[in-house]
């Protein structure tokens, strides 16, 4: 049987680089096919070839679909072939109504005016079909991004897309949501519709696949079928090498004796916090006690909006009206929380949106590193550029920074690499405390090990670290006590032994209650 | 790794080379130590409020009233010495004063009430206007009592005598080569790439030769006007600020990521206030300079110089979004901006075309600063 889509000897030149080496890829009618790799390995320069960004005669090898060879000139030709490509930056126009984004370019007309009636009918009729209870009038930003994305795969089935390419669909979904998408995914699969699915989470491709690709440094390594595929074998092939324990969380002496010493005094302690978005408005974050003791991580769980970062970044300073509680930082009262005031106490944040909270893009990797501690290499009023320098590099180092040096500019990093950039800054503060938001999200295995093992030495250092992650397995995996959030409250509070998915995740969703009865 | 000068930073140097190999051919005297002089004091003050405007557009905003500031801050010295018979300095402090208050209000509004600084600095245009022809009654008042000199008039009628310009510029030349041959090693001593020595060595030679060139001009008419010292002195405060100072990495970082300043512990609020508060720093020098220029305070002071002063940062590689720019580059900018309009004046270019040419220049700058963002991106 001809496959649907067929990608021979694919080869993608850049100045200086070889984004893909003679890959292959073959796509049948109703086939999840999951692309797997490392960032930079050559998946967003394939799915680009794929959807005619890269124009016919940019590259080497032959495109093929239903056996003919394809020459894509743009996105349109891709389109016209049936390939919808969804990727994590969405095309939607939020001013707009759902109705009108699902027909955006191309309303149903009656004469010369657009038709209303028939628009809203066959928006609420493709809604329905896909089991969205979603008003097609209700302004497409008033919805979260899970539906957004769903929204983006009703218009792009609706266009007659034989082929739909998600990349990277599940970086901003719940569990829950996550969930959702899947049942739709398998339901398009069954009705012959091919799909191919970009995720960093392998056990979602588990979940989902037929088949794993896995790329390397642009090449197509292998690929399997799910039946003979297991996830270490996986990454084995994604890294080139054998990866360990994925989650290496370790208690050692050093950081079990720091936790035991400040056992009275906890580095942060929580009081029955209240905080509301601004003055005057309902509380978002209610109840909210606990607290973090050196040498500890504390893990913060749950669905999306429960409010983990408005959390993190309320103990910060950057967001929200305290309307009660206490917050002790190190033994003091902190009353008033700003970012300056924050770190020069001892306590950090580094955000989950690296590129929009994170990183001054346009300047270099040292430039970045030191910016939130410059104070400490100053003399005489003047930055001692020389002790910058040297304190920097350590951070480089020691982080395994990959760039030629640190002038290099942050934007040209990879995610993994930018996230490390993200994580020295706040190191380079020497913070007692470090609040860490979706620190591996969006980076490759091989980063994500090494998040890890620097969140293992910052407890043997004797430092405390929370944790926020909307992956249960990573929290689990690296957490010594973890705290389920469900819509501003504690859903539950769980020590090591206590670990448990299902528990969890009842905790995150208000069942606490029963799973324990 | 760069070991030679790309295209792109030879660009100023050649469009200045341009403009004045245009005019000296047309008129042979754009090159004569009398319009030479002129065109440096021009260039004094064009520079001077450049210097101030490249720490706002570093931080992403932007200043439009500092061209009615120029009039205004000269506008109330001239008359506290004219009208009121204060001495020279204590008028010059007491507008100076003014200015700080003014620039630190503005910032204030902008930051604390959140409006957009492009509206507040519209108003400010509007409303120092009026405060400034309210000030001078319409009227031309001069900057200094009789024939007398005061500080106030010598401030562009003041030039250092030929043996001392010399020795200053020595001065400068001796530092330049030091602080450069300083920061190679360094380089090298950290294991970082520093271009050719030839290349470094030529461009060296190149500027001194430039320096020395122009104060031998100089000397031949009257010396280095002292309004060069004060852009002199202005440019070497703005070049460590901004280079060599925490507050100067915050520019940078507001103009690059404002919410990633934020959340790097960075005290913004403040920092923009400072960025205005040293703008009108600028402003008052430049109007004192300015209007000492023209002898008088007259309702036209400062007209349009707020956009020279943003063409000279644009064209020196000053991006409008922020983040980017350097000292050097907003003073060869000024260099071209003043060069231009100076040659335009010595051809007597209709004050039609001249408008014309600097909106010409602006419109081009600012193109290319945005295509240039676009490539980088």
């Amino acid at each position: 049987m001809t496959p649907l889509l067929e990608a021979r000897q694919l080869t993608k030149r850049f100045p200086g680089v070889m984004a893909l080496r003679e890959v292959n890829f073959t796509l049948a009618a109703g086939e999840i096919h999951a692309l797997c790799g490392e960032n930079g390995a050559g998946k967003s320069t394939l799915i680009k070839l794929l959807s005619g960004i890269h124009p016919h005669g940019s590259y080497e090898g032959e495109l093929r679909v239903d056996g003919a060879v394809a020459e894509f000139h743009g996105i349109r030709d891709a389109g016209r072939a049936g390939i919808a490509v969804i990727t994590q930056e969405l095309a939607l126009v939020d001013e707009l109504s759902i109705a009108e984004n699902i027909f955006l370019g191309r309303p149903p007309r009656r004469g010369l005016r657009v038709d209303w009636l028939e628009m809203h009918r066959r928006a609420a009729e493709l809604l329905a079909d896909f089991g969205l209870n979603l008003p097609p009038e209700m302004p497409v930003g008033r919805l979260g991004i899970g539906h957004k994305q769903l929204i983006e795969i009703v218009r792009a089935l609706d266009k007659r897309s034989r082929v739909l390419v998600l990349d990277e669909p599940s970086a901003a979904l719940t569990e829950s949501e996550v969930a959702a998408l899947t049942g739709h995914l398998e339901r398009l699969r069954r009705q012959g519709t091919a799909i191919i699915y970009i995720s960093h989470r392998l056990d979602e491709v588990f979940a989902l696949a037929d088949r794993i690709t896995v790329l390397r440094d642009g090449a197509s390594i292998v690929t399997l079928k799910r039946e003979e595929a297991t996830i270490p074998l996986v990454i084995r092939h994604m890294v080139g090498r054998e990866l360990g324990d994925l989650f290496p969380r370790r208690r050692t002496e050093a950081s079990a004796a720091a936790a035991l010493e400040s056992a009275p005094a906890p580095l942060l302690a929580v009081r029955d916090l209240a905080v509301a978005a601004s003055a005057g408005e309902a509380p978002r974050l209610r109840g909210i006690s606990f607290e973090v003791r050196a040498g500890e991580v504390l893990g913060f769980g749950g669905l999306m909006g429960a409010g983990r970062t408005e959390l993190l970044m309320h103990l910060f300073g950057a967001w929200g009206h305290r309307a009660s509680g206490e917050v002790e930082l190190r033994g003091q009262p902190y009353p008033r929380p700003n970012p300056g005031e924050s770190i020069r106490r001892g306590l950090v944040l580094a955000s989950e949106d690296r590129r929009r909270f994170g990183l001054i893009l346009d300047q270099s990797i040292g430039f970045n590193l030191s910016l939130s501690s410059l104070g400490r290499f100053v003399r005489h009023g003047r930055i001692d550029q020389a002790a910058e320098f040297v304190g920097n590099r350590a951070l480089f180092e020691s982080l395994r920074v990959k760039a030629s040096g640190q002038e290099v500019r942050v934007s040209g990093l990879s995610g993994g690499n930018q996230q490390k950039v993200v994580l020295g800054k706040a190191l380079q503060t020497a913070p007692a405390v470090v609040l860490l938001d979706e620190p591996t999200r969006g980076i490759d295995v091989g980063a994500k090990l090494e998040v890890y093992e620097l969140i293992n030495r910052l407890t043997e250092e004797g430092k405390a670290v929370i944790l926020v992650s909307s992956e249960l397995p990573e929290l689990m995996g690296v957490s010594d006590r973890i705290i389920m959030l469900c819509e501003g409250r504690i859903g539950g509070t769980f020590e090591r032994d206590e670990f448990n998915q299902e528990r969890l995740l009842a905790a995150a969703m208000g069942r606490a209650a029963v799973s324990a009865a | 790794m760069i070991t030679r000068p790309s295209l792109q930073k030879l660009a100023l140097p050649l469009a200045l080379l341009a403009v004045g190999g245009f005019f000296a051919w047309q008129e042979p005297a754009y090159f004569g130590s009398r319009n030479l002089t002129q065109l440096i004091v021009e260039f004094s003050m064009t520079g001077t409020l450049a210097l101030g405007m490249f720490m706002i557009l570093l931080t992403g905003q932007i200043d439009l009233s500092v061209g009615s500031g120029v009039g205004l801050i000269g506008g109330v010295a001239a008359v506290l010495v004219f009208q009121h018979d204060w001495p020279a300095p204590a008028a010059l402090l007491a507008a100076f004063a003014a200015a700080l208050v003014l620039w630190t209000a503005m910032g204030t509004l902008i930051v604390r009430q959140r409006i957009p600084s492009f509206i507040i600095t519209l108003g400010g245009l509007l409303i120092f206007k009026g405060l400034f022809w309210l000030v001078i009654q319409n009227s031309t008042i001069p900057v200094a009592r009789g024939d007398r000199d005061n500080l106030y008039s010598l401030l562009t009628t003041y030039y250092v005598p030929p043996a001392v310009g010399l020795a200053l510029g020595a001065v400068l030349i001796a530092g330049l080569g030091l602080m450069l041959g300083r920061a190679r090693s360094h380089r090298r001593a950290h294991g970082l790439p520093v271009s050719k020595s030839v290349w470094a060595a030529g461009r060296f030679v190149l500027v001194a030769g430039v320096v020395l060139f122009a104060i031998v001009r100089l000397n031949a008419f009257r010396g280095v006007p002292l309004s060069l010292l004060i852009l002199g002195g202005t440019a070497a405060v703005v070049y460590f600020l901004t280079q060599h100072t925490p507050f100067g990495r915050y520019l940078y970082a507001i103009g690059g990521n404002e919410e990633a300043a934020a959340l790097s512990g960075i005290a913004v609020s403040r920092v923009l206030i400072g960025a205005y508060v040293l703008m009108g720093v600028a402003v008052a020098l430049t109007g004192f300079m300015t209007t000492a220029y023209s002898g008088a305070s007259t309702t036209t002071v400062g007209d349009l110089m707020e956009l020279d002063a943003i063409a000279a940062c644009v064209i020196g590689g000053t991006a409008l979004r922020g983040g980017r720019g350097s000292v050097g580059g907003v003073l060869l900018g000024a260099l071209i901006m003043t060069a231009l309009l100076n040659g335009m004046t010595l051809l007597a270019v209709s004050p039609e075309i001249k408008f014309i040419a600097r909106g010409v220049v602006l419109t081009l700058a600012v193109w290319m600063d945005v295509s240039f963002g676009r490539a980088r991106n």
